[in-house]
């Protein structure tokens, strides 16, 4: 591969170099966050961070650790950029979507720093592109803080009980009502739409549920449309965590495993919707 | 209103659907399928499969029977300009039909786009499909059975009279006591002649006589045509206000000049369609109620309408 013997041009400096046996790793799970056209990237040693966020009510971040790629390297503590995702994709994705057996793309990421472009080097059968994509100033992000002292509730389902039940959500109802609570329902899912309200009732003991600590009665709505995208995610995960603080923020953890056996992250960060204090049941 | 759906799921997980729905008063279609002279069993598939040469644009379709063949049709108006339209027609042998009886020749031209409500629905059922039909401008019936349910659509067909743009005989409605809700979905029709000088279109609402709904036929002013019109409100879901919640007909005795059939030779079909019923359609079935109860207040004359009691 011609990559590993390419010269860095006259000396110079990337601040952020990494090598990937197949784009597909990178690419589907950014597919997976891809809600707006626009994400922050953000690479440490320990690997690269993409962010996406709308309405300063959601945000989705999509974690590829450093073990996931062939080669690896940060020069400084942190590497920040805003860079257009749709363009992004479609650069990964340039030899086509479909995966034949036996090929792949392999990708060379590097980035310069401050100014610079974001060079992708993309090789599949022998053809080789060279995509350069502009970056921008990196944007405020929301701070969910989310740790774990503070999660009120916290369940741990398999993505397969969940998958039909998000792919099939009412789409007439404008909110997702989620309850969590230690007696029944346990944990409900529920839709508003014009035909009529729907309830999708998760017992505690059922062989989904992985873990099931709940420690309070929650109810909280949000805004459907916010959380349709996340059904991406769920798909491609197996597990997913669902937790609640105390303000009825909401945060959901997907586990993926890529084609190669390793685990990579997407996360979703939800604000409730505040219309709605009293929920119904 | 509310209907409590409750299903168990996979792995103990269980969803509930409360779903809200209304009540609507039974309608009696007069109608008799045993009296027609046509009959024809077929299966949804063959049925779907010879309406998807059809344009999506086209309204509708004319069904030619002879004891040799059944064609299909488009149908085209007399002022249709032959150099910029598209007719498609599609002939099929008796023998593709699992039941083939035509007592009458004849060629009847309904609403393509009802029936392909009708197909939508038999998809689902794996039963066959049977038509029973008369003489242009008696109703087309077209029916399922199967063992949990018995559907029955009901269309109006042309009237073709002489090539006038002519008037359908009013089709009844059957509500299947074992079926599926129906809801009545019936679209307006009016009809001018184009022969007549002054636009023979009143409005005039149907008879209410206990259940049954009679419809009247109007004497023709012209002595060319015989003309019926009957309309009742449709219940779809695209709200349909205003006018068209009130039967228009042909003028008996008042002829007045075209109001709301200013779209003058648009013709519809009433038809008896499975629709479900939702909240949103709250207005336009008070619309009918109200017409409908309106209806009981006119007394007009009875035409000549046949009327049998439904299977």
């Amino acid at each position: 591969m011609p990559f590993s013997t390419q010269p860095s041009a006259s000396g110079e400096q990337y601040v952020l170099t990494a090598s990937l046996d197949n784009a597909r790793h990178l690419s589907s799970l950014l597919r997976a966050v891809h809600f707006q056209d626009h994400a922050t990237c953000f690479a440490t040693a320990n690997g690269i961070r993409v962010t996406v966020e709308d309405a300063k009510c959601i945000q989705a971040n999509a974690f590829i650790q450093a073990e996931i790629f062939q080669e690896f390297s940060v020069q400084e503590e942190s590497v920040t950029f805003r860079i257009n995702l749709s363009v992004l994709l479609d650069c990964l994705t340039i030899f086509g979507t479909s995966s034949l057996p036996g090929t792949s793309t392999a990708l060379r990421m590097c980035y310069r720093g401050y100014g610079y472009p974001l060079m992708l080097f993309l090789e599949e059968g022998g053809v080789v592109t060279v995509c350069k994509i502009n970056t921008q100033e990196p944007d405020e992000l929301l701070d969910f803080d989310f740790c774990s002292t503070k999660v009120v509730n916290k369940i741990i389902l398999q993505s397969e009980g969940l998958r039909e039940a998000f792919a099939e959500l009412d789409m007439t109802s404008e909110v997702l009502q989620i309850t969590m609570s230690p007696d029944k329902p346990y944990f409900r899912l529920s839709t508003f739409g014009n035909a009529g309200s729907a309830h999708l009732d998760y017992p505690r003991d059922s062989d989904l549920m992985e873990a099931f600590h709940c420690n309070q009665t929650q109810t909280n709505r949000y805004k459907i449309s916010l959380l349709k995208p996340s059904t991406k995610a769920l798909a491609l995960s197996c597990k997913v965590s669902i937790r609640t603080d105390a303000q009825g923020f909401l945060s959901l953890q997907y586990m993926i495993r890529n084609e190669d056996g390793q685990i990579c992250f997407v996360e979703y960060y939800c604000c409730p919707d505040e219309d709605i204090t009293e929920a119904e049941l | 209103m509310k209907c409590v759906i409750a299903g168990a799921h996979l792995r103990g997980v269980v969803k509930t659907y409360n779903l809200t729905f209304q009540e609507c008063d039974p309608l009696q279609a007069v109608f008799a399928k045993h009296m027609c002279p046509n009959i024809l069993k077929v299966h949804s598939r063959l049925l779907a499969d010879i309406m998807i040469h059809f344009p999506t644009s086209q309204e509708e379709v004319t069904l030619s029977v002879t004891p040799m063949k059944v064609c299909f049709k488009s149908y085209t108006e007399e002022d249709t300009d032959f150099s910029k339209t598209m007719l498609t027609e599609i002939q099929l042998n008796p023998d593709e039909f699992d039941y083939f009886q035509v007592g009458v020749d004849s060629e009847v031209t309904f609403c393509l786009k009802e029936l392909r409500g009708l197909l939508a629905f038999s998809e689902a059922t794996s039963a066959p499909v049977s038509i029973h039909f008369d003489v242009s401008g008696k109703p087309i019936a077209f029916s399922i059975e199967d063992m949990v349910l018995e559907a029955s659509f009901i269309l109006a067909t042309l009237s073709d009279i002489e090539k006038e743009t002519a008037s359908q005989q009013p089709p009844c409605f059957s509500q299947r006591q074992e079926s599926s809700k129906t809801c009545m979905g019936k679209s307006e029709k009016t009809s001018l002649d184009k022969d007549s000088n002054t636009a023979a279109v009143a409005s005039k609402k149907p008879q209410w006589n206990g259940n049954a709904l009679i419809t009247e036929s109007a004497k023709p002013t012209s002595p060319l045509a015989e003309r019926e019109i009957k309309s009742i409100p449709r219940v779809t879901k695209k709200d349909r206000t205003g006018t068209e919640g009130t039967a228009t007909t042909a003028a008996e005795d008042h002829a007045t000049p075209e109001g709301e059939a200013a779209a003058s030779r648009y013709q519809e079909f009433h038809s008896l369609f499975f629709g479900a019923v939702s909240c949103k359609e709250q207005a336009a079935s008070s619309h009918i109620s109200h017409s409908l109860a309106t209806a009981s207040d006119t007394e007009e004359d009875f035409g000549n309408v046949q009327s049998s009691q439904v299977l």
